[in-house]
């Protein structure tokens, strides 16, 4: 049961919708948000299969592209369910949809459609796909092009009516349909007597009369009803002959039926038979009823072969020709081409004059620009640009994903005037790598101290220090770059806490004594900041540790976080905590484990890792792992599902204009980069300049 | 041969055919040149409006109202959108300031370009690109959610934003290469989505942005410095990366102006609940005066 499908472009109006049940504006939009413009699912690793169905609270979505026209297509049902035709759904709706719209669509700047022509369309796919259990009554639709005779609407009935032949043609026309049977289908619908299907070891007279006066699922009950009593026999259901097609019926009823109970309008049962309303059969009682008969012309219709005008569903739906025929074509061959035909046309026999022209005319129009751009083109520049990205130390994943999203995205676009192929190469090279560095929002560090150490909120929460986690592989650089954010945070006049997290390593806990000893001497100088360091030694747990120092800067004992807390943080010993922990090997599953620990235990607020410039390929699986450590206790990651907040990248000043460690750590999990490292003192470090950055790379 | 110089004798001699044909010919001749050259006239370039904002505020359903005359459903914008609307006839154009109400003359409403950008902090810079290189850019659209703008965090993020592209015009005014400045930009904040219950008024809005404002510029000032620090000769000086006035505790947008930077904060609704549409009057005033 699907919930619901959507056509958006990719500026995000709505083109055609199709509700069945309320689904959330907050869902499409994550859709959009994590997958198309932040491309989360890159952090999976697996590069393989670009997945197609994305799940957020109870829903999964599926989608599919048209990127030449720019829509989206989106199919939205409940996560419980396994729909196994939503992607065949898609692909047709695609395809009909740009069929249906072409004019519309080739026009630029496209705002507004008229929905209405595809309705019928998307309904008989729908009614097509889903055969399913799962599938809804079809009540708030409508009923489709050609629906001409009742739908079978008791399971039972459905499945006896697969079974049994189908009827001969009948005698008198489809049309003569009266509308009386149509008002009374649920009267069928709801009956107990099943279809008595004829069963032909035991002929007998009332069987062979039901067969032949049969003229569509469900109606035979009471045409059998009504030829039994025209034969005078009991109100038994079948005729006494066919006990097994009875028995079979009647699974777990044992004795006769009931008859059926007759209510009239006014809510009385009706006792006996006084209107015979079923005119079908063709010896049938003479039209006693009222209602519709004299008004019928059906007699006037002239016969018509229903099997001409379209075909029957499993179901005894009746769908007209053209729209069935299109769809059933479309799904027995779904279209796998995506892309037009190259417009370049290479020659087949290579003469001398041919390739001259070919090469003289690419050639000119290479210069002068409005070339359509194909796959032959865009594979040479596209080789060198994965080789001038390589060159910068970008991680081979990252080279390969970003020249692949380019060439997607440019295949069969004209150049503007007066650009080559390999310059409009470079811009839109320029263009991802800037939406890749880009942050979806900007860390302003200074603000959330003072916010977080500043504020009583309404719910009264008091103000708790502000706790930063520093963590990273061995030697990248995790101390220096700490004392460095210490001496920026101290220049504000912010009070810092340092804390030794690092309980292995040897030197550790004295390095950092030095590093705080300067800063202080230089604290007092100037800036109005102070610090000092918080250490238990080695061999503790580092967890243990960063709890007891948190505990320690939010103001000691309780007494006096009693009496100090409330406004301005006056209650806390100090605004910023910093804690630095010890390098591991990424792959060193016991050491990574404890992370998890330790963010439980010292709920940082910001958890940032360092990573040096000089790291080549394994950047990109240092950054997956420890991404993946930080979950809080119910198991998701924290911060919305990232993990970390943010990338220090140390050594930038070593590697000059190498700096591709920037795209592939970024590129692997999404977290941005905040901090560049960029020299031994305490003042060298920088924000990251994405445009310095995309420069860099490219040049 | 002869008939040639026959010809050419005769276009020499002072015959009164020969005046008659010469002034024809070159009378008529630069006529056809020039309506030649200009038979596809470059028609005169539509005034453009560029619409940004937060992401969830309600630009591309602005985008549809003013075009189509209806909002209809949107979702997150990917790219941005162009779309040429027209004033609706119960607003008054500047250039019919004068006219009297009375006017039975019919005219045409002035036509626009309204740039629709995506909000979302990754795709931002199309914002920022078009706004220093659109030509005919008219007047700039910040539209902001007004119930978001009471937390915490919408508010911050309306304020960066607010503030990045306030100081965008700044620097273009001041910092501009040539001795001519460039024309001023006017800029509108929409307060959208006063329909809701938790919406707060216009000018509370206003109030709560410059205060955002001001406190972003102060740790703006006070942060680190950027890795391209080199690379702009002259934008690392603090002077040019202050909004405003410089030094000054409290920011206000009358200090924009002598930037040529006006700043006005109208509240309105794109959708409306049930029957009754937005209430877009404000804007489509602000609109018809600066366009």
């Amino acid at each position: 049961m699907l919930d619901g499908v959507e056509i958006l472009t990719t500026s995000g109006i709505v083109l055609w919708r199709r509700h069945y049940a309320p689904i959330p504006r907050s869902v499409v939009n994550s859709l959009v948000a994590d997958v198309f413009i932040e491309d989360r699912r890159l952090q999976t690793g697996d590069t393989q299969q670009p997945p197609t169905s994305y799940r957020k609270d109870k829903y999964t979505l599926k989608w599919t592209r048209a990127k030449d026209v720019g829509l989206v297509f989106v199919a939205v049902y409940q996560s419980l369910l396994h729909l196994s035709w939503v992607d065949t759904l898609l692909t047709a709706v695609k395809t009909l949809f740009l069929k249906e719209y072409a004019p519309e669509l080739a026009k630029p700047h496209l705002t507004k459609l008229d929905p209405a022509r595809f309705d019928p369309t998307f309904d008989a796919l729908v009614r097509k796909l889903d055969t399913g259990s799962t599938r809804r009554p079809s009540v708030p639709d409508s009923e489709g092009p050609g629906e001409l005779t009742p739908p079978s609407s008791s399971a039972s009935a459905t499945e006896e009516a697969v079974d049994e032949p189908p009827p001969p043609p009948p005698p008198q026309p489809l049309f003569r349909k009266p509308t009386a049977p149509a008002s009374q289908r649920d009267d069928t619908s709801t009956d107990a007597t099943p279809v008595p299907t004829p069963d032909t070891s035991r002929p007998s007279t009332p069987a062979s009369h039901l067969l032949t006066a049969k003229s569509g699922p469900g109606k035979a009950s009471r045409r059998a009803r009504k030829a039994q009593q025209s034969f005078g026999n009991s109100s038994a259901p079948a005729s006494s002959g066919d006990e097994s097609a009875t028995g079979r019926a009647q699974a777990g009823k044992t004795g006769t039926a009931k008859a059926k109970r007759r209510w009239d309008a006014d809510g009385f049962a009706v006792e006996g038979e006084e209107e015979v309303l079923d005119y079908s059969t063709a010896g049938a009682t003479p039209s006693q009823a009222d209602n519709a008969a004299g008004q019928r012309e059906a007699a006037d219709v002239p016969a018509v072969d229903s099997a001409q005008m379209g075909t029957r569903t499993p179901k005894g739906h009746f769908i007209l020709k053209d729209l069935d025929d299109d769809i059933s074509a479309l799904l027995a061959n779904p279209p796998h081409q995506q892309n037009h035909p190259p417009t370049q046309t290479t020659p087949s026999d290579p003469t001398l004059l041919t390739t001259a022209t070919t090469k003289l005319t690419s050639l000119f129009q290479n210069i002068l620009g409005n070339k359509s751009l194909t796959a032959t083109d865009l594979r040479l520049p596209l080789a060198q640009m994965r080789t001038h990205l390589l060159a910068k130390n970008v991680a081979r994943e990252a080279a390969d994903r970003l020249c692949a999203a380019v060439e997607e995205d440019l295949l069969n676009r004209k150049t503007a005037s007066f650009t080559t192929v390999d310059a409009t190469l470079r811009q839109a090279m320029s263009s991802a790598l800037t939406k890749i560095l880009t942050p979806s929002s900007s860390l302003d560090l200074l603000r959330d101290v003072t916010a977080t150490t500043t504020t009583t909120t309404g719910a009264g929460a008091r103000p708790r220090p502000y706790v930063i986690s520093i963590v990273g592989v061995n030697g990248v650089g995790k101390s220096t770059n700490l004392s460095k954010l210490a001496y920026f945070l101290l220049q504000n006049g912010f009070r810092v806490l340092v804390v030794a997290g690092d309980t292995f390593r040897a030197g550790a806990v004295e390095q950092l004594r030095v590093h705080v000893g300067n800063l202080s001497a230089l604290a007092r100088r100037g800036g109005g900041g102070s610090i000092s360091l918080f250490e238990r030694g080695y061999g503790k747990d580092a967890a243990a540790v960063a709890r007891e120092a948190v505990g320690f800067a939010a103001g000691g004992t309780t007494t006096t976080a009693n009496a100090g807390g409330g406004a301005g943080g006056v209650g806390l010993l100090f605004d910023v905590v910093l804690i630095d922990t010890a390098g591991r090997r990424h792959n060193d599953a016991r050491l990574m484990g404890s992370l998890a620990k330790f963010s439980q235990w010292a709920h940082p607020d910001k958890v940032f890792m360092v990573g040096e410039a000089l790291v080549g390929t394994d950047s990109v699986a240092q950054a997956r792992n420890f991404a993946k450590e930080f979950v809080d206790g119910t198991g998701r990651l924290r911060n919305n599902g990232i993990g970390m907040d943010g990338f220090i990248i140390s050594k930038c000043d070593t590697v000059g204009d190498m700096v591709g460690t920037l795209v592939s750590m970024v590129h692997a999990t999404g977290i941005p980069v905040v901090f560049l490292g960029v020299g031994q003192h305490y003042g060298d470090l920088r924000g990251l300049n994405v445009g310095w950055a995309v420069e860099r790379l490219m040049r | 041969m002869s008939t040639s110089k026959d010809w050419l004798t005769w276009s020499f001699s002072p015959s009164i055919s020969a005046i008659i044909v010469t002034l024809v010919i070159s009378l008529t001749l630069p006529i056809l040149i020039h309506t030649y050259l200009y038979r596809k006239a470059v028609a005169k370039e539509l005034p453009t409006l560029l619409l940004l904002g937060p992401s969830g505020a309600g630009k591309s359903a602005l985008l549809t109202l003013f075009a189509n005359g209806t909002a209809s459903a949107t979702h997150t914008s990917q790219e941005p959108q162009t779309a040429t609307c027209q004033i609706p006839v119960s607003t008054r154009a500047s250039e019919d300031r004068y006219r009297s109400e009375n006017d039975t003359s019919a005219r045409t409403q002035p036509k626009f370009r309204l740039i629709d950008t995506p909000g979302h902090g990754k795709l931002r810079h199309h914002a920022t690109s078009t706004l220093t290189s659109a030509p005919a850019l008219k007047g700039l659209l910040f539209m902001v959610d007004s119930a978001a703008v009471s937390s915490a965090s919408g508010l911050t993020e309306a304020a960066e934003y607010l503030h990045d592209i306030l100081l965008l015009l700044q620097r273009r005014h001041t910092q501009g290469q040539t001795s001519k400045t460039p024309q001023a930009i006017p800029v509108l904040v929409l307060a959208n989505k006063q329909d809701v219950f938790t919406s707060l008024p216009a000018s509370i809005v206003k109030t709560k942005l410059e205060e955002e404002i001001a406190k972003v510029r102060q740790t703006r000032s006070k942060g680190l410095l950027d890795s391209g620090i080199g690379m702009e000769g002259e934008g690392a000086d603090e002077e040019g990366n202050w909004l405003g006035e410089f030094g000054a505790e409290q920011f206000r947008f009358a200090q924009m102006q002598e930037h040529g930077v006006e700043v006005d904060v109208v509240g309105g609704n794109v959708k409306g609940e049930g029957e009754e549409g937005g209430r877009v009057d404000g804007w489509w005033e602000w609109v018809g005066e600066n366009l």
